[in-house]
């Protein structure tokens, strides 16, 4: 009774009464608080370390006057620990950790075996199993970090006790540090031939959010979660990505959808899991899905395992995209030719706040990609790349370059080192043609 | 080949540019990357699509227009830019395009403006270059104020273009951000004279041609907070008028719709502005707030700021008697003095019933009665017994316990018995003990002492009973138990006032009587009975102890403590002189007193009359440096920090770490062990000091929660460096910055100390788990203390310890707690603050008090505790059950829209109980309270304008 936290109800009265006559025997047992190490937490800086946050978020003076308390705090930290270093005799201290490290060492001893924790009895004993099969009690030594204990990860244990000696860490599916981008790509925003639209949105709902979320705050709107870019093919949904992914300072995730398919049961819902817990390690962080279709496929009652594998993974995905946990600073693109398959689900507002699409590129559209890709080729005099811009062919941005490229070939073949109006001419016929090929023509004439 | 191939090189050059532009933040709007490809694009002359090349064209053409002789077509050249600019939107990621297309064109203007004759025309011109300015901000500063200067000089006063908010938000808060810029340069300018060549090349532009003057500056300031403040940008407008130095004027400028939420931001910001700044946003909040008729508001903000005059004026001012009931519950929770409110206190003074009522409220008369009330609404009005609170079944001792009835458990079981059943007067120990029976006979000497004096925390606020309860052992014989019934009397009494002022005739003889017992307690039943009261009539009993030559230190000590609660942040300087005095005469007669550890006590006296008054004490702590003896650090540094208590003074939390890095180490202090014993005894002496600068810290730290978050830093960076009397000293700076708050972070650190190798951190570290879970029932904290227990079962002194602290986290079941705020954590509590450092001082050597035959001390808390109740009131000052909701509190300062103040919240029917860090809202509309912050007593009205919504119709 005693124990309720705060504003206790107050019907307990009659209760209290009952145990007074019940006779002396109130030593009731209570059951003992759960260990707090051992859970699943939140990566982060450990208490000692994390600075306080700081409100209000929008750019007032109240928050610079904040931060700078901030500041001369730390100062005068800085201030102290110098003197403190200066007055203490070096040697010794060091001694003393070299001392405590070996002394630790020994405890460990060596050989030592790896084990998975699969769960923490109280604050000094987990049960562990090892790869050569049972599992066991053991002890926890009292120099292991408690808090980075927390169940399925890797440790270190003794080999005769089994003890825990030791965590192991980061954990993470290396498939998802592949994904990981490392080097920015080359394209940038530059390299996109109109789109201005689309570019906008895209910097307003990905990248302002991350760099200036004070905005949205003075605003009072919760910045989008994620966008999804469609359009038909080669309109430069990939490319703008890139761009993105060229601009921002953000960790970038990039997974094709169809890496998302994995061989075993609950192996891709796992991935999409460990996706996201990386991206919001890393956070503020971008993850880029690319043909998402290859997973987003509105759900139909199917008897095949593998498409309810699928399914399955998709749901993860919703989950993660707005689940019960929320998502701090990880943004979302997602890239698709055909949203009109996509399942409701995955699209709607609240998951995927803004859809952006990709069309066909108009004139003015067209002479950027042109002058884009012949900015590099020697032309000869007679190209007059505004016949080709005012043609009313349909042609995507991709063509355009398959055009250019086309061109370039065909002069290459006749070892001219430049492209005329022939090569150009018979470059877009050749893409058109190709182009057409599949579909009936005059179907819908 | 070549202009395709330039054109290329120039897009990718423009790229980076835009990098450099956006953390700037020089532009308006962030320019877009699409700008840098399109600028490029732009001076090509093509790629810009129909509507825009007409913009273009058309912008083009009128600045052609101005340049042009005829004057006649200024005018209407000019309008018709002013249109376009204005009517053009701007999205959040690029310029607005007329200003994108009119940039080039800036620097001819500009000459072009020079050429002209002063006309309206001209001031019209000014006006549009100021915008204009905007884009060109990075090379020209305060373009935009220049220009906005220039066109308000041209303009006759009559025109309507004074408005600089119609040219949109981005345009005002440009502006205001090149006020404060210039006000700072001028500043400095007119601070240091032009000298520095480098300096005056820079402001030489805008000084020649920033025609205005600081007048005009501020009369610009206003007419942009005004926009501001109408446009919800509430925080922007105090930014910028405190820039200006001119605060207190937006008191003209706010409307009943926006005063709230200055209000609340001002009031936020004052615990981060440097000394003037901070009084001054107070005083000007708090005549917001009485403009607008909001007086609990400004009633507590004159609190905070304390002054009589604003107290007096404030509670005065509401005609409606049950506002002013309100405030008179707000005054009483305070414990200032009242005879600051100017109205009559007794009884044969007061004319009617109201008066009559309205003293029960400021004494606090009720206050036993409606918690006794509240407990039983929580269903715990039973007496618990030690065991209740133990739980020792549960504690994992393996051996055998040692001896169970040994006089030390007694002890504790003395201050467990009276901190759990506080105020509910039924315990079964004391109060409701069958004669002969009581609790006090199982103790003994000195114990007694303490047990009787229990009574007074058991019966607390409940001056009537408690009286003829304690009345009794008064006539005792046994020397011990009469003191510890004149304790209690003292204690039965902190907190309230009554009529007939028991504690002051009762306690008022004893305070001569030769036994010392009697003696320190009646001076010390006075210190607690009267704390904060400001009474004049007991300085002529106390004060003659101190300065009389023949007291001992302890009666002197003691009585100095006493005067220091009662006067606390009085600055009364009769006493203060009298103190200083006594000291300096000790010194210079090398009186041996002054080495004992009661002087400590005298110098925490001192300090109390200087709480929360920041400068007041400067010149006491003038005189303090000329006395030459360690003690005289000790009292410095408690005067400083009891003066700046709670204000989160960096500089003076500085100077208090500056005073732990100092080590008197102990291997040199062996060395001079066989050199000699006088000056090993200086060097202890001479670290007590940096117990008190530690505890500092911590004072002046807590009064805001960034600094309370970081000075847990510092005392880990102490902990970790500091010699012993810091270590020790650690745990209880810790426990003073979250009192009654365990945060898990702390309980952890706590916990760690607390089996620290040193005994006697880890002694205080339990000491602090006690104040840092008072009164919360916290079940993690009492299992850790069960465990601690049981690890220390075999020491007497840690186990009363832990026993103590047990008392503690179930103070008064868990209705009671220690927190020195009130009024949602923003006014200080003076007398509470001075008892919990009391306490602190206490422990500071706990083996020479507590652990000694001066247990008593532990009850200097009780004019800390307060009920941690919210109690709602009808008209008729009846409990009135409504539903309210009690959550976590959040800071929603500066938030855009109304944010929730609480969150995860529960509802619950009033009356209800508070944590440290929650608040509670009224759950429907039904009533509107009195008082703004729900907390303690709060009168309710009935809304008239509320219906019950789903009635169901059938």
């Amino acid at each position: 009774m005693g124990n309720s936290p705060s504003g206790m109800p107050p019907a307990e009265g009659g209760n209290n009464k009952d145990k007074k006559d019940g006779q002396p025997e109130k030593k009731k047992w209570e059951p003992p608080l759960p260990t707090r190490v051992g859970k699943k937490k939140r990566k982060g800086p450990s208490a000692a370390s994390k600075l306080p946050p700081v409100f209000p978020t929008t750019r007032c003076r109240l928050k610079l006057l904040k931060m700078e308390r901030i500041k001369d705090y730390l100062l005068l930290e800085e201030e102290f620990i110098q003197n403190q270093e200066r007055l203490k005799p070096e040697e010794t201290r060091e001694d003393k950790n070299e001392e405590d490290r070996s002394q630790v060492d020994t405890v460990r001893g060596t050989p030592m075996a790896v084990g998975t924790l699969e769960e923490i009895i109280d604050d000094d004993h987990a049960i562990v199993s090892t790869a050569s099969g049972p599992e066991s009690y053991v002890s926890i030594m009292s120099f292991v970090d408690k808090d980075l204990l927390e169940p399925s990860c890797q440790v270190l244990l003794h080999h005769k006790t089994q003890a825990i000696v030791g965590v192991l860490q980061d954990d993470a599916d290396p498939l998802v540090s592949i994904m990981k981008l490392d080097k920015a790509p080359t394209e940038s925003y530059a390299d996109v031939g109109g789109l201005e639209t689309q570019i906008q949105e895209i910097k307003e709902s990905v990248e302002l959010p991350l760099t200036h979320p004070e905005l949205y705050e003075e605003m009072g709107i919760k910045p989008p979660k994620g966008v999804i870019l469609y359009g038909v093919p080669g309109t430069g949904k990939t490319l703008l990505a890139k761009a993105v992914a060229n601009q921002t300072s953000a960790t970038f995730l990039r997974v094709v959808g169809s890496e998302l398919i994995q061989k075993y049961l609950g192996d891709g819902p796992k991935l999409v899991r460990e996706l996201f817990r990386v991206a919001e390690d890393h956070a503020p962080s971008i993850v880029f899905i690319d043909e998402i279709d290859a997973i987003g496929t509105k759900r139909y009652d199917s008897t095949s395992g593998g498409e309810r594998e699928i399914q399955r993974t998709m749901l993860e995905l919703l989950n993660q995209l707005d689940g019960f946990d929320t998502r701090g600073d990880v943004k979302v693109i997602m890239a698709t030719n055909r949203i009109d398959s996509l399942d409701p689900a995955l699209i709607r507002p609240g998951r995927i706040d803004r859809k952006i699409e990709f069309p066909l590129p108009d004139v003015k559209t067209k002479r950027h990609i042109f002058r884009l890709h012949t900015s590099r080729m020697s032309l000869s005099e007679d190209v007059d790349l505004e016949e080709y811009i005012m043609a009313k062919d349909d042609l995507s941005g991709a063509d355009i370059k398959a055009v250019c490229t086309e061109a370039g070939l065909l002069a290459l073949r006749e070892r001219r080192m430049r492209v005329t109006k022939q090569d150009f001419t018979s470059a877009r016929e050749k893409v058109l043609y190709r182009k057409s090929e599949g579909t009936p023509e005059g179907l819908y004439l | 080949m070549t202009k395709a191939q330039e054109f290329s090189i120039q897009v990718q050059s423009e790229d980076p540019k835009k990098k450099e532009e956006k953390p700037k933040g020089e532009k308006p709007a962030d320019p877009g990357t699409s700008k840098g490809a399109k600028d490029a694009k732009e001076s090509e002359g093509e790629e810009l699509s129909e509507e825009d090349q007409q913009l273009k064209d058309q912008l083009e053409m009128l600045v052609e227009r101005l340049k042009e002789t005829n004057t006649e077509l200024y005018r209407p050249a000019l309008e018709t830019l002013r249109t376009l600019i204005r009517t053009s939107t701007s999205s959040m990621t690029s310029v607005p395009k007329p200003l994108k297309f009119l940039r080039p064109h800036y620097p001819d203007l500009q000459t072009l403006y020079d050429t002209w004759p002063s006309s309206e025309d001209k001031s019209l011109f000014a006006d549009i270059l100021s915008v204009l300015a905007m884009t060109y901000s990075d090379t020209q500063p305060r373009g935009t104020l220049r220009y906005r200067l220039l066109s308000a000089s041209l303009r006759p006063s009559d025109s309507p273009l004074a408005d600089p908010g119609s040219w949109g938000h981005e345009y005002v808060r440009h502006l205001a951000a090149e006020l404060g810029e210039e006000f700072t340069a001028r500043e400095q300018e007119s601070l240091e004279e032009p000298s520095t060549t480098e300096e005056k090349d820079k402001e030489a532009k805008p000084k020649v041609t920033l025609p205005g003057t600081l007048d005009d500056l501020r009369e610009l300031a206003r007419s942009c907070a005004k926009f501001l403040l109408s446009h919800n940008a509430e925080p922007d407008a105090v930014d910028l008028l405190e820039e200006m130095e001119i605060i207190s004027d937006i008191t003209k400028l706010v409307d009943e719709n926006t005063y709230a939420r200055v209000c609340q931001y001002m009031i936020r910001c004052v615990s981060l502005l440097p000394p003037p700044d901070d009084v001054s946003f107070l005083e000007t909040a708090h005549a917001i707030y009485v403009k607008h008729h909001r007086f609990p508001e400004a009633l507590s903000l004159a609190i905070r700021l304390g002054s009589p005059e604003l107290i007096k004026e404030d509670f005065n001012a509401p005609a409606n008697p049950l506002m002013k009931r309100q405030l008179a519950f707000l005054m009483a929770r305070s414990q200032l003095p009242l005879e600051w409110l100017g109205i009559p206190l007794t009884e044969e003074e007061a004319e009617d019933d109201f008066e009559n009522d309205l003293q029960d409220c400021l004494f606090n008369t009720k206050l036993s009665e409606h918690f006794q009330a509240f407990g039983k609404e929580l269903g715990v009005e039973d007496a618990k017994s030690l065991e209740d609170v133990y739980k020792s079944h549960l504690e994992n001792t393996r051996g055998v316990s040692v001896n169970i009835d040994s006089a030390r458990g007694n002890l504790a079981g003395t201050f467990v018995n009276a901190f759990v059943n506080a105020g509910y007067g039924n315990d079964k120990l004391m109060v409701k003990a069958e004669e002969g029976n009581s609790w006090i006979y199982k103790n003994k000497d000195h114990g007694m002492m303490s047990a009787a004096a229990s009574l007074g925390l058991s019966l607390l606020w409940e001056t009537d009973v408690g009286i003829s309860h304690v009345d009794k052992y008064t006539y005792s014989a046994d020397e011990h138990i009469k003191a510890g019934a004149l304790l209690a009397t003292g204690m039965l009494n902190s907190g309230v006032r009554t009529e007939a002022d028991y504690a002051f005739h009762l306690l008022g003889e004893y305070t001569t009587n030769p036994s010392v017992w009697l003696k320190t307690s009646s001076i010390i039943g006075l210190g607690l009975a009267y704390a904060g009261s400001h009474r004049e009539d007991i300085v002529p009993l106390l004060l003659p102890h101190i300065t009389d030559d023949n007291t001992s230190m302890e009666i002197a000590s003691l009585s100095a403590l006493a005067l220091g609660f009662i006067f606390v942040g009085s600055k009364h300087g009769e006493i203060s002189d009298a103190i200083l005095l006594t000291l300096m005469d000790k010194s210079e007669r090398e009186d041996k007193s002054l080495d004992e550890k009661w002087a400590r006590f005298m110098a925490l006296g001192l300090g109390l009359l200087y709480l929360g008054l920041q400068d007041a004490s400067d010149t006491t702590i003038e005189a303090l440096k000329v006395i030459n003896h360690p003690i005289a650090k000790t009292a410095q540094i408690l005067v400083e920090a009891c003066s700046f208590a709670g204000s989160g003074n960096v500089l003076r939390i500085q100077s208090m770490l500056r005073h732990c890095d100092e080590h008197i180490n102990p291997t040199t202090a062996a060395k001079n062990d066989d050199k000699k014993d006088d000056e090993k005894k200086d060097e202890k002496k001479d670290d007590t000091h940096q117990a008190f600068a530690v505890i500092a810290i911590a004072l002046i730290a807590m009064g805001e929660d960034i600094g309370a978050d970081m000075s847990l830093r510092q005392f880990n960076h102490l902990m970790h460096y500091g010699d012993p009397i810091i270590r020790k000293a650690v745990p209880l700076a810790i426990a003073l910055v979250s009192t009654s708050n365990p945060q898990l972070p702390i309980l952890d650190t706590l916990s760690k100390y607390s089996h620290d190798n040193d005994l006697q951190v880890a002694i205080n570290a339990i000491f602090a788990m006690g104040l840092v879970g008072a009164g919360t029932n916290n079940a993690r904290l009492s299992q850790m203390l069960r465990q601690l227990a049981g690890y220390y079962a075999k020491e007497p002194d840690t186990l009363f310890m832990v026993r103590i602290a047990q008392g503690l986290v179930h103070m008064g079941k868990g209705a009671i707690g220690l927190n020195p705020f009130f009024c949602d954590r923003n006014i200080l509590h003076r007398p509470a603050t001075a008892a919990l450092l009391a306490t602190l001082t206490v422990f500071t050597d706990a083996k020479a008090f507590v652990l000694d035959k001066y247990h008593w001390m532990l009850y200097f808390l009780t004019p800390a505790m307060y009920p941690r109740f919210l109690i709602t009131l009808d008209e008729k000052l009846e409990n009135k059950p409504v539903t309210v909701r009690v959550g976590q509190a959040i800071d929603v300062v500066g938030q855009a829209g109304k944010p929730r103040t609480i969150s995860g919240f529960q509802t619950h029917q009033s009356p209800v109980r508070l944590g440290t860090i929650e608040r509670a809202e009224l759950a429907t509309e039904e009533f509107i309270p009195f008082s703004h912050v729900l907390e303690g007593f709060v009168l309710l009205q009935k809304n008239p304008g509320w219906e019950t919504e789903d009635k169901m119709q059938l």
